[in-house]
């Protein structure tokens, strides 16, 4: 990833693929497909929702979850997997957020609800708090070893944590299935141009997922560099400060006491 | 406004967003970097690395 | 006074848009707590439906105690509370600025978490000017015996304890007074909802008022 993060036709070229393909799933989607025999036209929106949710839950997250793992480890320990798993994490967060709209506004003309307690949506809205931790806990000011080694671990833990939630989820609805619950179903018939609408908008949001990956691992690099280097010039000025003789009467005086404003 | 168009809509809001919000942070970066380097006194290793401030790899719609 | 108080919540408001401390802790948080009340109440709509008004009170109360605890932990650096002090800014204006920062938070808060409570539980509010008045009303008197109970236990080093042990009971009645008027506001009826605006108004008027008054002795004893 380093050496490709550094070409920049490369990375703009990557950007435009992204574009164009989603461009195309969303002119497929919309107009070219016909409606489904059941759903009508709210399929649409299936062009957008899985592979969102795909990459939100899977590529995202995944990836976090590897990079993390991959830091921790010793033998292949380096800020390049913590910035890559902080990334793919903001990232993530933003689709996961996505997954959870666009599944709720299909949900609704579907089963009638924006929203059930299922162990799918229950465990994706989980998910979702889980790695706001994950950015939080990125926002507190520290040393960056000691910054990358916390949020590996939350990250790693987050992730482990989502499957326990899944199934519990699940098994407290079937023991649940006496009480009126809408146990929605994902059957429907994809054929045809549909299909091949479905698989382009899969391709599109990875394309787009990768695009976006590239960049925010950039500006994590920029951040750090900006942060190190600002420290660099005061330390250039205080030793500065150092060397010059003392500045004339008044100059460094402390700050005088805020007097009552009334 | 239907569902559909809803749901495309916000979609695609959400994601144009994002990805312009990138591109800026990172041009913002950029010139904080550029800047920095040429204000120490000792300039930073490795600044003409990230110094193409044209790195504009498109956004989506 | 009033310019003190507008200086001191312009102040906390600024810290708040630098850190984001509430933006990416205490709201999540909320929201978070919405998310367990669900574990907790079964996968069913019909309990969290029913639970809804008090849920929402409850995720509240919570977010008051976390954002009353940053309040006064941006100022526990060293000497920075007695800088506050020493400055000569009028305690009243102290209080009324830090709890308007608080009420400015808790009603960003609320606008959110009430829209997750019509999203993941499935209520309507049908009578809206109830819920918002009572919603209004309960914050000033959130925010300002918060403040009162930040300052409290402010100097303390088992302040995280501490707080919520002695600021939840006395929030009891917005509790009370805000679910009953927010599940009136969710059924439509406004003769059963209103009456509850009579405790959430004078809770807000008295603890304002005890604020004002008490918040100079306070800091005197932190």
């Amino acid at each position: 990833m380093k050496p490709l993060a550094m070409r920049p036709a490369l990375v703009r070229g990557l950007g435009i693929a992204a574009v164009v393909s989603l461009a195309l799933t969303i002119w497929l989607g919309l107009w070219v497909t016909p409606p489904d025999e059941v759903q009508g036209n709210i399929v649409r929106l299936l062009y957008l929702h899985p592979p969102v949710a795909w990459v939100a839950l899977y590529l995202a997250f995944g990836i976090a979850a590897l990079s993390s793992l991959l830091y921790l480890w010793k033998r292949t320990r380096s800020l390049f997997w913590d910035r890559l798993a902080a990334a793919s994490v903001e990232i993530g967060v933003v689709f996961n957020a996505l997954t959870l709209v666009t599944g709720s506004i299909w949900g609704r003309p579907t089963w009638g609800v924006w929203w059930t307690w299922t162990a799918r949506l229950t465990s994706t809205a989980l998910l979702l708090v889980l790695f706001l931790g994950y950015l939080a806990l990125r926002r507190v000011p520290a040393d960056p070893e000691v910054r990358a080694r916390r949020c590996a671990v939350a990250a790693l833990v987050a992730f482990v944590d989502v499957p326990i939630v899944h199934f519990s989820v699940q098994w407290w609805q079937t023991l649940h299935q006496g009480a009126s619950i809408l146990t929605p179903t994902h059957s429907f018939k994809v054929h045809g141009s549909m299909l091949w609408t479905m698989l382009l908008g899969f391709v599109a949001m990875t394309l787009l997922y990768v695009w976006m990956l590239i960049v925010r691992y950039q500006i994590e690099v920029l951040k750090d560099r900006v942060g190190d280097e600002e420290l660099e010039i005061s330390l250039a000025e205080r030793r500065a400060e150092g060397d010059a003789p003392p500045p004339a009467a008044g100059g460094g005086a402390p700050v005088e006491p805020a007097g009552s404003v009334r | 406004m239907s569902y559909v168009d809803a749901g495309y809509s916000i979609c695609l809001t959400v994601l144009f967003l994002y990805g312009v919000s990138l591109i800026l942070r990172r041009r913002r970066l950029l010139r904080a970097t550029n800047v920095a380097g040429r204000d120490a006194t000792v300039p930073p290793p490795g600044t003409a690395r990230a110094s193409r401030p044209g790195i504009d790899a498109g956004d989506d719609q | 006074m009033w310019r003190d108080a507008l200086l001191v919540c312009g102040k906390d408001l600024r810290i708040e848009a630098r850190s984001r401390v509430a933006l990416w802790q205490v709201l999540p948080f909320a929201l978070l707590v919405l998310l367990l009340f669900a574990f907790a109440l079964g996968p069913g709509p019909s309990a969290l439906k029913a639970a809804a008004p008090g849920l929402f009170w409850l995720a509240v109360l919570f977010s008051t105690v976390l954002a009353t605890q940053r309040s006064f932990a941006i100022e526990s650096g060293e000497g920075t509370r007695d800088g506050l002090r020493l400055s000569g800014i009028d305690p009243a204006g102290i209080f009324l600025g830090k709890a308007a920062a608080i009420a400015l938070q808790l009603v960003v808060l609320q606008v959110v978490l009430w829209a997750g409570v019509t999203l993941f539980f499935g209520v309507r509010v049908h009578v809206v000017w109830l819920a918002v008045v009572a919603s209004l009303l309960a914050t000033v008197g959130l925010a300002a015996a918060g403040v009162i109970y930040g300052a409290l236990s402010a100097g303390l080093r088992v302040r995280e304890t501490l707080l919520p042990l002695l600021v939840l009971p006395i929030l009891a009645p917005v509790l009370l007074a805000g679910s009953r008027a927010w599940e009136a506001a969710i059924n439509g009826s406004v003769a059963t909802g209103a009456p509850w605006l009579r405790v959430l108004g004078p809770f807000a008027a008295v603890y304002v008022v005890v604020g004002m008054v008490l918040y100079g002795p306070l800091q005197e004893a932190g």
